[in-house]
């Protein structure tokens, strides 16, 4: 076991995570030259194309120390967004250590200090590196010096690297030996294995990744799961190097894979222990916690015959993504469809991205909210995910809605600017730090601000540089209405949002002038209105199209001429009808357009 | 014993439609930006006692086809079948009627470009047999036509006018709307000009940017607003309506029993021999409708000539596809059609489009009565809309 390291990465989008994972990799030999493609950890399309890490990955690496001794190195690769920040945790505690990769030309970001954070508190060794020193730009001394200002650990002998040209790879693999201690754990007691991650593969059925704590295991093991009590036998044992490699055994200390012929997903828990049937730990490890869906959105298909289609493609991405929630809901706007709960916007969208790209889907997605407690009159708590299904005011008592505590890092002279945008989205100040040429800004939020916009805006007030992290701290009553929209006197229930008084009528403004924009003019004049309750606060009319012929068809014409009405047709099939009004798919989402006072 | 009846094929047509024929003379001056008709310009001319000759051939591989069918009407058209000498014209019709049965009475239509009059050789047509001409005028201002890609000018436009009224009585103008810089006033003075003339025939055409052409890939500047053409065209309907023509087709407009009968027979479902390089045809049998192409480029149509077979394809139209052909032509009628004529033209049951026409109706879109089916106002304004019901799913 002294010989054995387990380690992740934490790093911010960009500061070259996945380059670095490359660079080991090929430094190791874990595969030929004309096996790797760039960010080969990263194996869907979407994380190759965003340059982002969604799923966890690992890498079994061998390498020889310059003490000439051979280790077995373990690098478990790490989503670095906030809407995965749970995963993050889950392969934190599966190391011993962590790197900290910053970006020498840009500094520390929030997202980065939250997880370096988790890592501290479980106890895992972080070690700091600077990559990207071959920048012009890059300022090695003073981003050092603010690792220590803001996250506290020694820095100013961090490896200096450069993971795109290759620079001090060696170095940090040495430091990761150096530094980081080796697992602990009994190899001779009873099998204690964590399941830090699963997925279902279309061959084997799930695969399970586990940290083996205690014990070992081995192919033809009866195994159970502490949780459910269910026994399995194990099939396959082996590590990912990236590519699987069986082994004959995973012992203490080491990671790898699990494969027991599980059909389903929800019997193999991400956070349970795996211990032998027939000699069982006494207690599981402590596990993780359930991940809670933070935005709710509605999916419809666009042609409504696509329903069940629709339901199969989640169930199976459902399969390999435990955090995505949705169980069926019935719209008057949009006919049959499904709510769903995701872990934060980058999460829907990528779900959505998924759905059209994977399983072709055509779909409309209404605003995402996020849930609201409603206290009855008569006492009763309910749980709101749709605005829509919010009950009538005059039997409510209060709304109150999820409040998160958000840790905002802004270079200095940005700091009025966001400060700005937290107040305009009913933020309230609870902290500001200086530390270095950064600034730490703690604001209480609303959440459904933030779903909104938020992120987006903070970029662009601080040209990118603002980095958010937050946390939910608790529901807090507030002045909520509801705002619908009324498309030629029908109310489109899809289009309903929950805001708070103060901005409802300048939203309401807003949304039904976006929503004028949206929508094209069609053979009749549509009356767009915004209402609170009964009361009308906005109305645009579009205008009607004065006509939508072709001027000419003779003899000769007519294969040309069908080709172009059934362009036409195409493009209207792709709207949704409601009442006899075409709304296209953009226009659910026009409250995202739509900006703040 | 027994007798064997003799019925139509089920589902056939019990009697074929009103046949006409389409001549295309490939050739124009300049190829216009906006054209999207086969037209190729002549640069070092071309040799048109050879191309009369192909187009003779043409017909006689199509005979056996229409055999025995009177022919209606006859349309030369283009490019700009102007550019023929009278000679070649006098050939053509002589060679036409000789191996067609072409009515005594029937309309045969020349179309023409000024800036090809002459008036010697507009008498010469006369006499070959042509007894009305539709002339692309497209407008009578020097700026719009140079911003059309037209050769002639304002001048020559309205000579062309005058020499066509001087041997032909029965004359149709093209008019284009909605041209770059136009105004509501410049669109109205055009077609006042055209009124002056006591033509018996209009066509006003919203200015089009067809796909692949040069206009579609580099629009004009400067052309008016959804809102200004809109008006263009209800004014320009009005004041036609005023000088007592009847608008009997989205875009066309006569004196009273002057329509264009060729047409017309397009827009009612007819049959139409159609020769000439890229020509289109139409030919129903008792059991299906083909639709024929001739090859499109003038040398690759001559060879397929020299060879015997100057149909590019010919193919049967889709049972499923007629309703919608049929209603493509037909409602762009002003007074819509007779409703047993859609049974007639495809042999198929009215019952079929029931649901789709339930639903225009529903909207606004057609009105009908025992006999009759019409697009309303609504409809003809939106006819691309009405027109989608039919489309196949």
């Amino acid at each position: 076991m002294n010989h054995i390291r387990n380690f992740s990465i934490i790093a911010h989008i960009d500061h070259g995570k996945s380059t670095l994972a490359d660079r080991f990799i090929q430094f190791c030999g874990g595969l030929e030259l004309r096996e790797m493609s760039a960010q080969v950890l990263d194996s869907m399309d979407i994380e190759k194309e965003r340059g982002i890490t969604i799923k966890a990955q690992t890498a079994a690496l061998t390498y020889k120390a310059r003490d000439g001794q051979v280790y077995n190195l373990n690098l478990i690769d790490t989503p670095g967004h906030v809407d995965f920040s749970y995963e993050v945790s889950r392969s934190l505690s599966a190391c011993e250590g962590a790197l900290l990769v910053v970006d020498a030309s840009q500094g520390v970001e929030a997202q980065t200090v939250a997880n370096c954070y988790t890592a501290i508190d479980l106890g895992v060794e972080v070690v700091p590196v600077l990559n990207k020193i071959d920048l012009p730009a890059a300022e090695p001394e003073r981003v050092a010096q603010e690792i220590e200002d803001i996250i506290g650990i020694e820095a100013t002998d961090a490896v200096r690297a450069s993971a795109k040209s290759g620079i001090g790879i060696e170095d940090i693999l040495e430091t990761v030996i150096t530094k980081i201690p080796p697992p602990k754990g009994n190899p001779d007691g009873p099998l204690k294995a964590l399941i830090v991650d699963s997925w279902f593969d279309n061959y084997v059925g799930v695969v399970m990744l586990v940290r083996v704590i205690d014990g070992s295991l081995k192919p033809k093991d009866k195994i159970k799961f502490m949780a459910t009590s269910a026994e399995h036998l194990c099939e396959q044992v082996g590590v990912f190097t990236p590519k699987s490699v069986q082994r004959q055994s995973l012992n203490a200390g080491e990671v790898g894979f699990v494969i027991a012929g599980i059909k389903e997903l929800k019997s193999a828990k991400v956070g349970d222990t795996i211990t032998l049937a027939t000699k069982p730990a006494d207690e599981p490890l402590p596990g993780f916690k359930e991940v809670q869906s933070q935005v709710f959105a509605g999916l419809y298909p666009v042609e409504s015959h696509d329903y069940e289609n629709l339901r199969d493609a989640l169930e199976k991405l459902q399969l390999n993504d435990a955090a995505l929630k949705y169980e069926p809901e019935v719209s008057q706007a949009l006919g049959f469809g499904f709510r769903c709960g995701f872990l934060g916007l980058l999460h829907l969208e990528i779900v959505q991205e998924r759905l059209e790209r994977e399983f072709d889907m055509d779909l409309i997605t209404t605003a995402p909210t996020v849930v609201y407690e409603v206290l009855m009159k008569d006492g009763v708590l309910l749980e709101v995910e749709n605005p829509s299904k919010l009950p009538d005011l005059s039997k409510i008592d209060e709304i109150r809605e999820p409040i998160i505590t958000s840790t905002i890092l802004v270079p200095q002279e940005f700091v009025g600017a966001v400060m700005t945008l937290c107040n305009q989205k009913r933020g309230v100040q609870r902290n500001m730090q200086y530390m270095g040429r950064q600034v730490m800004l703690t604001y209480e939020l609303p959440m459904n601000e933030v779903v909104m916009d938020f992120f987006d805006k903070l970029k662009s007030t601080s040209r990118g540089y603002a980095s958010l992290d937050y946390e939910f701290k608790e529901f807090q009553a507030a002045d909520l209405v509801k705002l619908d929209i009324l498309v030629n006197s029908e109310k489109v229930d899809a289009l309903s949002l929950i805001v708070h008084r103060q901005t409802s009528v300048y939203r309401g403004r807003a949304l039904a002038s976006k929503m004028r924009e949206l929508i094209p003019r069609q053979m009749f004049d549509i009356a767009v209105q915004a209402a609170i309750g009964s009361q009308i606060i906005a109305r645009e009319t579009i205008k009607a199209l004065r006509k939508n012929v072709l001027a000419k068809c003779y003899g000769g014409d007519i294969t040309r001429k069908k080709k172009l009405l059934e362009k036409q047709k195409a493009g209207k099939k792709r709207m949704k009808q409601v009442g006899n009004v075409e709304i296209p798919q953009t226009a659910f989402l026009a409250i995202l357009q739509v900006g703040d006072k | 014993m027994s007798t064997i009846a003799l019925t139509p094929m089920l589902g056939g047509l019990r009697e074929l439609p009103p046949l006409s024929l389409y001549v295309h003379v490939p050739w124009c001056v300049r190829k216009c930006p906006y054209c999207d008709f086969n037209s190729h310009e002549v640069k070092g001319g071309f040799d048109e006692d050879g191309y009369v000759q192909a187009l003779l051939s043409d017909l006689e591989t199509e005979l056996p086809n229409v055999w025995g069918r009177p022919v209606r009407t006859v349309f030369i058209g283009g490019g700009t079948p102007s550019l023929l000498s009278a000679g070649a014209m006098t050939t053509l019709i002589q060679g036409l009627r000789a191996r067609l049965r072409i009515d005594p009475d029937a309309e045969i239509t020349l179309e023409a470009n000024p800036g090809t009059f002459e008036s010697d050789k507009f008498k010469g047509f006369r006499d070959a047999g042509i007894n009305r001409l539709s002339i692309g005028i497209q407008s009578f201002e020097p700026a719009k036509l140079a911003s059309l890609g037209r050769i002639h000018n304002g001048i020559e436009a309205r000579r062309a006018v005058e020499i066509a009224l001087s041997h032909f009585d029965n004359v149709n103008l093209d008019l284009m709307y909605a041209l770059p810089h136009q105004s509501l006033e410049q669109a109205l003075a055009d077609l006042d000009t055209a009124l002056s003339y006591g033509i018996t025939h209009l066509s006003a055409y919203h200015l089009t940017l067809e796909p692949n052409t040069l206009f579609a890939a580099q629009p004009p500047a400067n052309l008016p607003d959804d809102e200004l053409s809109a008006d263009m065209q209800e004014a320009i309907e009005q004041r036609l309506a005023e000088a007592g023509f009847e608008h009997y087709e989205t875009s066309a407009f006569c004196k009273p029993g002057k329509q264009s009968r060729h047409n017309l027979n397009y827009w009612q479902f007819g049959d139409y021999i159609g020769i000439g390089a890229g020509a289109h045809g139409k030919i129903s049998y008792p059991d299906r409708i083909e639709r024929t192409m001739r090859f499109k480029q003038p040398a690759a149509y001559l060879k397929a000539v020299a060879e015997g077979n100057p149909a590019q394809s010919r193919s049967k139209i889709a049972r499923n596809d007629l309703p919608f052909e049929f209603m493509m032509n037909l409602l762009r009628l002003t007074g819509g059609f007779e409703s047993r004529l859609f049974a007639e033209r495809t042999g198929l049951p009215l019952v079929l489009l029931e649901p789709a026409l339930r639903d225009a109706e529903a909207q606004g879109l057609i009105e009908r009565d025992l006999t009759c089916i019409r697009p309303t106002e609504h409809g003809q304004r939106f006819l691309n809309d009405l027109l989608t019901l039919f489309l196949k799913e």
